[in-house]
């Protein structure tokens, strides 16, 4: 057994010497010409985007498909719609005009009951839709995903052929970014209709609207080609000819697909990550998807007192888990919602995260102050000289372990606790938080759409992923004006958000881990790799750099 | 034989109907459902769903209705690939891991003999300690370290072969060459211990007193009598390797079976669960059946049926 691990090891260290080796002996040859090649982490599950759930189908769909706005940058730009619109009637109805030049690649027009159609298709309950929830707010959404109202009765009508009304039952202040989303793409009735339960299951059951068109996939497949569609109504916008995507599922050999010219852009992660750091090419994608800890309130009462959840908060050194144990492009965060995911309505470079930086500083890591607050936690709750068992519930991959064992080290700095760790498979994870089966809990969250109050509302008294159960009416408050009386007002608007951001940060509510990145390696010659708030690349900003 | 053939097919379907009853109750046991985002469905979709894919029945009611479609070839569609038929899905998976798994098997099983039977010739001298050294280092050096040195030497700094992905049968041969490496490892090592006893053998002593030289004697007595257990643990050893490497799979980015299996049961999809293990342990099954074949065409004295039977 021995003699095993020692092969091993001594194979696994010429392996990364090599890798690095290479990295000074990569070639420069050229790849094929007007294409791009792009790995991803995974196939795609559908291309229906009705049913479509993952940010890999995510990027096909907005790869081959239109909506009615697009994100360029930061900005969301019409794009079947010829403008963004503003709401009239106290927000409740966005008339949208709609190009009349837009096109499916089979010929047909793009018109306002394609996008009638869609939408009532995902929000009827027959669909499956897992994705209805984000209808909810237009108009009887809910009702008809609840089978209590018809499904012709969803809040949108095609005024005339190139004009689509939606109403709403309330206002959504984030609703035009929400229209960038594939969930709210159009589909063309006839294909629909004639595929069936075998529409967006392969290429051929599909046709296209967007920059490309979707070339010979089949289904599992672990490669797919993308081809510019002449037929999109942007055509001239879009530069690149072809978008070749390869699912890698193993870091190494992405660097070497990369190194070698096979791949102009990889997803680095764990040591490979690392290694490559600050090298050319090397950038980080930040996600909009953080982790955070919970604690359990109901089972451990202890975690109602705030001075013993900021006293956790400060143990944690963020940058040393992020940077050394991590090391895969995430950065520390001391929010629960990500930074560089949305922005000041009257600031534009002023992004939540910076908004609320003064309170957030309550969890930085301070063993010192540490130590102070747990003290006077454990006298204010008459626990003083108590000894705490508590088990960190968390994920069974590599990362997950690393983490949990890191955690259990910073934790058990405070005097007292002993920390034991549970790593369990994703859903038994899940199960057992919904549960309330631990003491703390490592739990992550990616944005639905790119707003502040997707997380924030999570948070709030008895929402379903408020599994710590930690409360405060305030903050109940703010975040519930935030989506009501004050949903039409902006400036009002993002005064609520950040208001109740700042009692989530000051109270430690939840302790914040750290923002996940996606470390990247990009070839020079590919320019314009536009990532968006959504999480995915607007490909028709994309040049070659020849 | 054609008795036993058939059987050991009756055996087999006995044996499957058992594997998929087991697998379907535990596989009820797994925590969680199908549906990733249970707690965002409406009530009304949730019941849709249910009963879309039978899962409002009582769960012998779902094992009944399993077991029929079954019977009617019919295995149900994915969970995580949204309306796509699970045999389809193994279908189109299976082809490249069948393919680096049958060119694995070919390459290791015959190296694997052909040094093991260099090294019982040569016993005791530095060929044999060559081979056992070989031998060694295949068992202990597991595939995806071999993997990833053979695509880094081989791929990435000598460009002989691809380093990745899935184009064309080049594409193939370096996977198949890192799986190669356990079953050559192994037969060697058998066809080794197995043919020092053969050429100890006093037909083998009589096979020289004929005038038989050292290269007829071993070709044709030797060589077909030392087989034996060797044929034993490639049946197993062929069903592990045709049926996917994940981690070699996952190195070569190869859109094989092995990752399917562990990703359905990662998501809990039930009917992709069942109809890979359905098909593995047919798989199983099929080779151990030609092992025991191949026992009888080796070795006439072994017979597949009984002394009456066999007369």
């Amino acid at each position: 057994m021995k003699f095993k691990r020692m092969l091993v090891a001594s194979a696994s260290a010429l392996v990364s010497l090599g890798v690095l080796a290479g990295c000074s002996s990569s070639k420069s040859a050229q790849g094929p010409k007007n294409t791009v090649r792009i790995m991803r982490k995974d196939v795609i599950a559908t291309m229906d985007s009705s049913l479509n759930t993952d940010i890999i189908g995510t990027q096909a769909l907005s790869d081959t498909m239109d909506g009615l706005y697009r994100y360029q940058g930061k900005t969301v730009k019409p794009a079947i719609a010829t403008k963004v619109v503003k709401p009239t009637n106290n927000g409740l109805t966005y008339t949208f005009p709609l190009r009349k030049n837009a096109k499916w690649s089979n010929g047909d027009p793009v018109t306002a009951n394609d996008f009638v159609y869609a939408w009532q298709r995902t929000v009827n309950p027959k669909t499956k839709s897992q994705y209805a929830y984000i209808y909810e707010g237009i108009a009887n959404a809910k009702e008809i995903t609840d089978n209590k109202k018809p499904v012709d009765s969803l809040g949108v009508k095609a005024l005339d052929k190139h004009t689509l009304q939606v109403t709403l039952d309330k206002p959504i202040p984030y609703f035009n970014q929400l229209m960038t989303s594939s969930t709210f793409f159009p589909q063309d009735q006839k294909v629909v209709e004639k595929w069936g339960k075998k529409y967006g299951t392969n290429s051929k059951t599909l046709v296209f609207n967007g920059p490309y068109k979707l070339q010979k996939w089949n289904g599992p497949d672990n490669t797919w080609n993308e081809v510019k569609n002449k037929d999109y109504w942007n055509a001239k916008d879009v530069k690149v000819k072809k978008l070749q995507y390869q699912v890698v599922k193993d870091a190494s050999t992405a660097l070497n697909l990369y190194q070698s010219n096979k791949l102009d852009d990889v997803i680095l992660t764990g040591d490979t990550a690392k290694q490559m750091k600050g090298s050319k090419g090397f950038n980080v994608k930040k996600m909009n998807s953080t982790f955070y800890l919970e604690m359990n309130q109901e089972k451990d009462p202890i975690f109602k007192n705030q001075k013993i959840r900021q006293a956790l908060a400060k143990s944690i050194d963020r940058t040393q888990l992020a940077n050394k144990i991590l090391g895969d492009g995430s950065s520390a965060s001391l929010s629960t919602t990500p930074s560089n995911m949305s922005y000041d309505p009257n600031n534009k470079s002023k992004d939540f995260v910076s908004d609320t930086k003064q309170s957030a500083k309550t969890a930085e890591y301070n063993t010192k102050e540490a130590q102070k607050l747990w003290k006077t936690g454990l006298t204010e709750t008459g626990q003083t000289g108590k000894k705490f068992n508590l088990t960190l519930l968390s994920d069974d991959t590599d990362a997950a372990k690393k983490q949990s064992e890191f955690l259990q080290s910073q934790l058990e700095k405070l005097p007292g606790i002993k920390v034991t760790l549970n790593n369990v498979p994703f859903k038994s994870r899940l199960s057992r938080s919904i549960s309330g089966d631990f003491d703390l809990v490592v739990t992550a969250w990616n944005a639905d759409f790119p707003d502040p109050s997707n997380f924030l509302t999570l948070f709030t008294n008895g929402a379903s992923n408020n599994n710590g159960h930690w409360n405060n009416s305030d903050y109940d408050n703010l975040v519930n004006k935030s989506l009501s009386t004050d949903a039409n007002d902006p400036t009002i608007r993002w005064k609520d958000m950040t208001q109740a951001q700042d009692i989530l940060n000051k109270q430690q509510g939840v302790i914040p881990l750290y923002q996940v990145g996606e470390a990247h390696l990009t070839n020079n010659k590919v320019k314009n790799l536009d990532y968006g708030p959504s999480g995915t690349y607007n490909m028709v900003s994309l040049r070659i750099h020849k | 034989m054609t008795k036993y053939i058939l059987k050991r097919i009756g055996y087999m379907i006995l044996t499957l109907f058992i594997v998929a009853s087991v697998t379907f109750f535990m596989m009820k046991l797994m925590p969680g459902t199908p549906f990733s985002n249970q707690d965002k469905l409406s009530a009304a979709q949730l019941k849709i769903m249910n009963e879309q894919y039978g899962l409002n029945k009582p769960i012998w009611q779902q094992y009944l209705i399993y077991l029929g479609n079954l019977l009617h070839g019919d295995f149900g569609t994915s969970f995580q690939f949204n309306n796509q038929p699970v045999l389809s899905l193994i279908m189109t998976r299976l082809k490249p891991s069948m393919l680096i798994g049958a060119q694995a098997m070919i390459i290791g099983s015959l190296l694997g003999i052909l040094l093991g039977a260099v090294a019982a010739i040569n016993k005791n001298n530095w060929i044999d300690s060559l081979a056992t050294f070989v031998s060694i280092v295949g068992i202990s050096v597991p595939s995806f370290v071999l993997g990833v040195l053979l695509q880094f030497f081989i791929a990435f700094k000598w460009h002989i072969l691809p380093i990745a992905l899935w184009n064309g049968w080049q594409s193939s041969i370096l996977p198949s060459l890192a799986l190669a490496v356990s079953p050559l490892a192994q037969t060697a090592r058998f066809m080794r211990t197995e043919m020092v006893d053969v050429l100890n053998s006093d037909y083998i002593e009589l096979s020289k007193a004929k005038g038989n030289t050292r290269w007829q004697t071993v070709v044709k007595h030797t060589l077909r009598n030392s087989l034996i257990p060797v044929i034993t643990i490639l049946g197993p050893l062929t069903a592990n390797i045709l049926t996917g490497s994940l981690v070699v799979e996952n190195i070569f980015s190869i859109p094989g079976i092995g990752e399917q299996f562990v990703k359905s049961i990662m998501t809990n999809d039930y009917p992709t669960i069942m109809g890979l293990t359905i098909f593995y342990s047919l798989m199983f099954m099929v080779m151990l059946l030609i092992t025991d074949i191949l026992y009888s065409i080796i070795d006439p004295r072994i017979r597949l049926t009984n002394n009456k039977e066999g007369n």
